[in-house]
């Protein structure tokens, strides 16, 4: 820039600073480039005019150049973009209103069929749906229930778990995103609803599967176990005989259907022999003969 | 290139504090995730706007009040006539 800032602002060497300053705001009043959108001459008008404010409205810089320390091309403003350049582009910008021919669009025809694609009023802007993360108990997916999610601005929000709910579906709640503006309604909260794995079930489909340990008392002679399901404890009966492996079914306790019913719950048996050694089990086993001649790796027992 | 608040904040040189209060007179209307709320280079630029309205020209809150209101609908115009201009000149050829 190498015209005098003084010319380019239009006041003389002995302005004041008050002049300076009102002589600048008129100008970039008329000459900002977000006032003047269709003119692409008003960019550089405007920016000379800040290059020139930048030095004379800055009372050491503009000492400085008086004094002939700096030179006005020091004064050119770094380059960026203008708002006019976003809210041009072809996608849309989500500021732009049409209210400016609204009345246009009331009657039927090209004309008004073109305009009313063409809007994409902020006026009427349906708020965005936010996004959430909720991490729940796997018993808690089972059953269902009610939990609440502090948000970041102190509110909550109320969520209502399905029973029966699986690891990352998402919920949808109408209307608790963010409020739209004018006619555009409030958008949907999302939540991505994580189950966290419990260490005693598993589910696969509606059915949900648990390994349960007994004693071999129990295996062999059979008898009543106590078994947790995520709706509580049950009673079930050990067949006589029952081994590792062997699964019992509990009927109605895993998951519940989307369409009414529930899956069931397969219980896993699982031999579990005492901690420390017994002499009187080692006794009764080495004079089990029986014991010795069978080999489960033979034949058809695994 | 998307940004968080606070890279805004950096980018644009608004004031937390002043960016509140634009977001309550819905001169910048972000788009909000879970992580809170996200920006775009035409939010900085409608930033830097907004500052050129209030310090380099001295318009107060109501004032940029209108005129953005009033740059927002010049918009909305500008690109009809730009459709306008595509499906005419479509026509023509």
């Amino acid at each position: 820039m190498a015209t005098n800032p003084y010319d380019v602002l239009g006041v003389s060497s002995s302005a004041s600073a008050a002049d300076i300053q009102k002589a600048y705001r008129k100008l970039a009043k008329k000459l900002h480039p977000d006032l003047n959108p269709g003119d692409k001459k008003a960019e550089e008008k405007f920016k000379e005019v800040a290059g020139a404010y930048d030095l004379l409205g800055d009372a050491e810089k503009r000492k400085r150049f008086d004094d002939g320390e700096i030179d006005a091309s020091g004064a050119d403003q770094p380059q960026h973009h203008f708002y006019r350049d976003f809210a041009g582009a072809d996608d849309g910008h989500p500021y732009t209103s049409g209210a400016g021919f609204a009345d246009f669009m009331d009657g039927e025809g090209p004309f008004a069929e073109l305009l009313k694609r063409s809007q994409r009023a902020r006026a009427n802007r349906r708020g965005a749906d936010l996004h959430y993360r909720l991490a729940i108990d796997f018993v808690d997916s089972i059953t269902g229930g009610n939990k609440r999610i502090t948000l970041p601005d102190g509110g909550a929000l109320d969520v209502k778990i399905p029973p029966g709910l699986v690891d990352g579906q998402i919920l949808r709640l109408k209307g608790k995103g963010a409020p739209g503006t004018g006619k555009g309604g409030p958008g949907d909260a999302l939540i991505d609803v994580e189950v966290l794995p419990d260490r005693r079930f598993t589910r696969g489909g509606d059915n949900i599967s648990l390994e349960l340990p007994i004693s071999l008392s129990e295996a062999v002679l059979g008898g009543r176990v106590r078994v947790p399901t995520p709706t509580g404890e049950v009673t079930m009966s050990v067949p006589k005989g029952s081994n590792t492996g062997t699964t019992l079914r509990l009927r109605a306790k895993g998951a519940p259907r989307h369409g009414g019913g529930s899956g069931d719950e397969l219980v896993k048996l699982k031999i579990v022999l005492p901690n420390s050694p017994d002499p009187e089990l080692e006794a009764f086993v080495s004079g089990w003969g029986k014991g010795k001649e069978f080999n489960p790796r033979e034949g058809g027992a695994s | 290139m998307i940004m968080s608040r606070q890279e805004f904040l950096i980018a644009s040189g608004v004031r937390g504090q002043t960016l509140e209060f634009w977001l309550e007179q819905e001169w910048l209307i972000p788009e909000r995730t879970i992580t809170g709320m996200t920006f775009t280079e035409g939010d900085v630029a409608r930033a830097r706007f907004i500052q050129d309205l209030a310090a380099g020209m001295g318009i107060n809150d109501e004032g940029i009040d209108v005129v953005l209101h009033l740059v927002d609908q010049l918009h909305g115009m500008r690109r009809v006539l730009a459709r306008l201009h595509d499906e005419v000149s479509g026509e023509a050829t």
